[in-house]
């Protein structure tokens, strides 16, 4: 299978560099144990932000950090999307008998990044332990659901930036807000940002709905009903599907713009 | 002749955002920007037929890499019509893009850390080249390049020319009907240059393939192509055989001279001296003078005191020079 066959290439690649590779896993480690350091030195602050204890908030980072970096790790290749057309890589694609998208998956595996989703794992499992949760079918769907729908929003917030980043070309560092920022935003519960940005992490870009809704409803905390809490996350994934269209039609206009 | 490729009126406008200047322009420029169009190609027209080896030349900034970008379905044109093999480039992308194959001289397809073969091996699941016929296909490719002792190597170990190489057998693994070869002897050195060129004259006998390259190198088109295509400023300026472009210049000839001694200045009618240091020059007969040996000799010996003269054609380089300068390029 041709994606196995890539794999297979971005391994050998990788283990060109194995030092280099795993000294890059484990300074992304360190940096993020040093993010969760960041969070809990606030909570031991306040106790509690906005109703939500300190492993409950964990859950949520673990959850971000499994989502992102696996997204990161298989989809780099539209994160790195500018590189693509600079390069004349794109060029290559489109002459290829293969669809874009496949190419573009198969164009970049980071590795490196494997070592921060086990952080996300380890984080959200120390979490989890540490928390009163009453499990039922329900929750455990809705959770698998949370990781899924993060899984979709990232990689949708990827495609739709390297859509974007046909028009400029260049690499735009505000592409990175709509990534990264979306990122950081999503360590702590959404109810403490201002109203208009909770209605734009909630309604457009759905951070929300792979960490605080779907959270409320398992830990069984806030105020907004349950049922609409629990389907979040199966709506959230629709997300990708406009910006899957949106990169399509870039990539129709960059055939007949070209660079 | 089967056709192979059919270009008609292909138009092609870019538009390009115009950079204001001054004050705060850096603002401006990004707020309100400000378009004009280029015409990269105009009313394009030209065919091919199936196993030609066309040289496509022009200056730079011609619009020869838009047109294989045309050619090979990366951009759509703005107007015009384009059959290549049956199918129309940029509709069904997957179905056309089978049939060819692409060398960029300046930019490789294969991974620079992974051995060669592994490369190969990877287009081999993108074409989806069948085992036997990958084999065989390989097999030919290693006997013409010399491949054998490259493939176990990444493609970082590999010079320049070991690289074009291995360039052309990843292009060439699924047989695609046309190459295209952008600038594929561009920086090689003379024996690999010459094995290139061979390797791409076998190609085209053994398995027929049309092959388009663009150079700058003239002896590539003078060694290889039976038909040129010359483009400036976005227009077909001439297409058909070199020859005949060389037969209207080979009344040009330039005169090599050494003098018995030295002269300060050399003036001679219906000659025009390209260059003089001392007791040697060039001389070059202007159009209106037919050269005729005798004649020459008879004239230059009543001025000067000559030792000895050399006669030659002008060179494939000095050909196209002047077949720019004649379309103003």
């Amino acid at each position: 299978m041709l994606y196995a066959n890539y794999l297979k290439m971005h391994l050998k690649s990788s283990f060109q560099y194995r030092y280099n590779m795993m000294f890059i896993s484990f300074n992304q480690v360190l940096i993020n144990i040093s993010e969760v350091l960041a969070v809990y030195l606030l909570f031991k602050q306040f106790d509690s932000v906005a109703g939500w204890t300190f492993y409950q908030s964990l859950i949520m980072m673990g959850i971000v950090y499994t989502v992102y970096s696996l997204t990161e790790c298989f989809a780099r290749g539209y994160d790195e999307f500018p590189k693509l057309i600079q390069s004349g890589e794109l060029d290559r694609f489109l002459i290829r008998p293969v669809n874009i998208h496949y190419q573009i998956f198969g164009s970049k595996i980071e590795f490196s990044k494997l070592g921060r989703v086990a952080l996300g794992i380890v984080i959200s499992i120390i979490a989890f332990l540490n928390v009163d949760i009453e499990w039922t079918a329900l929750k455990v769907i809705v959770l698998i659901a949370t990781y899924v729908c993060g899984i979709f929003v990232i990689f949708g917030l990827f495609v739709l930036s390297a859509g974007i980043s046909i028009y400029t070309i260049e690499n735009l560092e505000f592409l990175n807000i709509i990534t990264n920022g979306s990122k950081e935003l999503a360590y702590y519960p959404i109810n403490i940002y201002a109203k208009w940005l909770t209605t734009i992490f909630t309604y457009i870009i759905p951070i929300a709905c792979f960490n605080y809704l779907p959270l409320s409803y398992i830990l069984e905390i806030g105020t907004i009903p349950a049922w609409l809490c629990a389907t979040a996350p199966f709506f959230g994934m629709l997300f990708v599907i406009p910006c899957i269209i949106f990169f399509n039609l870039s990539l129709r206009k960059y055939k007949s713009s070209g660079s | 002749m089967v056709r192979i490729i059919e270009f008609t009126d292909i138009c092609k406008n870019f538009k390009v955002p115009e950079r204001n200047k001054g004050r705060f322009s850096m603002f401006k420029n990004f707020f309100m920007r400000k378009h004009k169009i280029i015409q990269a190609l105009k009313d394009v027209t030209f065919s091919i037929d199936e196993g030609d080896i066309v040289g496509y030349i022009g200056p730079n900034g011609a619009g020869k890499s838009t047109t294989i970008k045309i050619m090979s379905g990366i951009l759509t044109p703005s107007s015009g019509t384009c059959i290549i093999d049956g199918l129309v480039p940029w509709k069904n992308r997957k179905k056309f893009v089978k049939n060819i194959g692409v060398v960029f001289g300046q930019r490789s397809q294969l991974w620079w850390d992974v051995p060669i073969i592994d490369s190969f091996n990877l287009l081999k699941d993108i074409y989806k080249i069948p085992d036997d016929e990958f084999k065989q296909t390989l097999e030919v490719l290693n006997k013409a390049l010399n491949l054998e002792e490259l493939l176990g190597r990444p493609l970082r170990q590999l010079s320049l020319g070991q690289k074009m190489k291995c360039e052309l057998a990843g292009a060439l693994l699924h047989r695609p009907k046309i190459l295209f070869l952008d600038e594929p002897t561009i920086g090689l050195d003379a024996v690999t240059k010459l094995a290139v060129r061979d390797f791409i004259k076998y190609i085209n006998q053994q398995w027929h393939t049309t092959i388009i390259l663009t150079t700058h190198d003239m002896s590539d088109i003078e060694a290889l192509t039976n038909k040129i295509i010359l483009i400036g400023k976005g227009q077909i300026l001439y297409q058909g055989n070199f020859d005949s472009i060389k037969n209207k210049y080979s009344s040009i000839k330039t005169i090599e001279i050494e003098f018995a001694k030295e002269y300060d200045t050399i003036e001679l009618e219906g000659y025009e001296v390209v260059s003089h240091n001392k007791k040697f020059a060039t001389l070059k007969n202007l159009p209106t003078t037919e050269f005729h040996t005798k004649n020459f000799v008879n004239k230059i010996s009543q001025k000067y005191e000559i030792i000895d003269f050399q006669v030659n054609n002008l060179s494939v380089d000095e050909i196209l020079a002047r077949l720019y300068k004649e379309y103003k390029l």
